[in-house]
């Protein structure tokens, strides 16, 4: 008897779920979500994060983001080290929730892996960490109309250092790897990255490959901001 | 130019967790039976000793070398060995004559001994495998080994010491983890890992890490 009620609950449940996975499917491959406030990643925002347990914690991610998340000056692993801690924060729950691709991150973020305080806990780690000066630099060959549309374009939330602002989730962008800016900026104009500012990819939309290169350089340039 | 991100020294306090784990052991070892120690040399010296040495230095290429392995990983695949997590014909059989009480004190025992130097053999294969070890690979998204095998691969925490080990041996785990053979990783990460490591990735950064350890 017990057997065949169990059955009818998973009968029952079943198109219940498989609708929810049809909805999340939706969520992920549709329009841009920029930065809802729920789940785990408010969970990780309003936890305390401890660098000592992050630096632990971060060992694995060493792998391809190096010893003090400085990255790779070739661009295929972006620096961390100094970045905010919310932007952190949302980026890594944003990849592990399918907001954003990542599939040679995916198997190293997921919840088998890491927990939200985990999270919190690199992110107040990395936040921490000194920002080297030796990033991989562009060709410096179109500075002047970089930092022309730079200034018209993403001074105001990015800053004029490119320091960003922690409150609003918008990242350091100064003394990033240029290959890494350049590969970012075009996913973001081609709607790729499924979790930028929808103001964001309104303002590039008409940016052309050269105008991408430019930019990217511009922030390229950009000393790392004072911590 | 191209490697300047590589350094590890500036990583600085590696060792802080670890220094207190082990004041953590150390406390503990004061509070254990001295006579386990004595059944583990026993054990040791009788059974593990066909196979691993009886100081833990195998010198067979397909068994691996377990001195100065960690206390903590040894125990950790003993007792996997024994729940069948970890797939061995070789080891179950032994495992299962094992008492609980047998694990920490072996641990102790074959963690304390000294682990002697590898036997790499081609420099060319060595120089390949050290890029791949300190590299990965960014285009297949092969973390780097040393983000958590460390430099020198003397291991830390949860992740086992590989310096000095067999080429023939770590090849062979890692082709068990590439195929789900070896599922007993922290994360799967060893299984996403040698999934996307190519034969030749796996002999090269196994001669390198073969070159390594004490000479």
């Amino acid at each position: 008897m017990t057997r065949l009620l169990n059955v009818i609950i998973v009968l029952l449940i079943w198109p219940m779920s498989a609708s929810a996975q049809l909805l999340a499917v939706a969520d992920d491959s549709g329009t841009p979500v920029w930065n809802e406030m729920r789940g785990e990643k408010l969970i990780a925002l309003k936890a305390k994060g401890d660098p000592l347990r992050g630096e632990i914690s971060f060992e694995p991610c060493q792998g391809c983001h190096r010893a003090g998340a400085v990255g790779r000056t070739s661009g295929s692993y972006p620096r961390l080290a100094g970045q905010h801690a919310t932007v952190l924060i949302k980026q890594m729950t944003d990849i592990r929730a399918g907001r954003r691709n990542n599939p040679k991150m995916d198997p190293f973020i997921g919840d088998h892996a890491i927990s939200a305080m985990e999270i919190a806990d690199i992110a107040a780690y990395i936040s921490a960490l000194p920002i080297p000066d030796a990033n991989g630099k562009g060709p410096g060959t179109s500075l002047a109309r970089g930092k022309e549309l730079y200034v018209k374009d993403c001074v105001t939330c990015h800053g004029d250092k490119g320091e960003g602002k922690s409150e609003k989730f918008y990242p350091m962008v100064a003394a990033q790897h240029y290959r890494y800016l350049l590969r970012e900026v075009q996913f973001i104009r081609d709607g790729d990255r499924r979790n930028s500012n929808p103001d964001m990819v309104k303002v590039i939309k008409s940016y052309t490959d050269t105008d991408m290169e430019a930019v990217a350089d511009y922030m390229s340039q950009l000393a790392p901001p004072k911590q | 130019m191209k490697n300047a991100d590589r350094d590890y020294s500036q990583k600085g306090r590696p060792g802080r967790g670890v220094f207190w784990f082990a004041a953590a052991l150390a406390v503990a070892a004061a509070f254990a039976t001295p006579a386990n120690a004595e059944d583990a040399k026993t054990l040791a010296t009788t059974v593990c000793v066909a196979c691993h040495g009886d100081d833990g230095n195998s010198a067979i290429p397909m068994f691996p070398k377990i001195a100065g392995l960690q206390e903590t990983y040894i125990i950790k695949q003993l007792k996997e060995f024994i729940s069948g997590q970890r797939k061995s014909d070789v080891m179950a059989p032994i495992v299962a004559n094992l008492k609980p009480e047998d694990l920490a004190p072996l641990a102790t025992h074959f963690s304390s001994q000294k682990p002697k130097a590898g036997d790499a053999r081609d420099a060319a294969l060595v120089e390949t495998g050290k890029n791949f070890y300190l590299d990965g690979n960014e285009d297949t998204g092969v973390p780097a080994c040393v983000g958590c095998h460390q430099p020198q691969a003397v291991g830390h925490t949860v992740y086992p010491r590989l310096a000095g080990q067999h080429p023939e041996y770590l090849v062979q785990q890692l082709k068990n983890f590439a195929s789900g053979d070896r599922s007993n990783d922290v994360s799967r990460y060893m299984r996403v890992i040698a999934k996307r490591m190519t034969e030749q990735e796996m002999k090269a950064v196994a001669e390198y890490i073969a070159s390594l350890g004490a000479k």
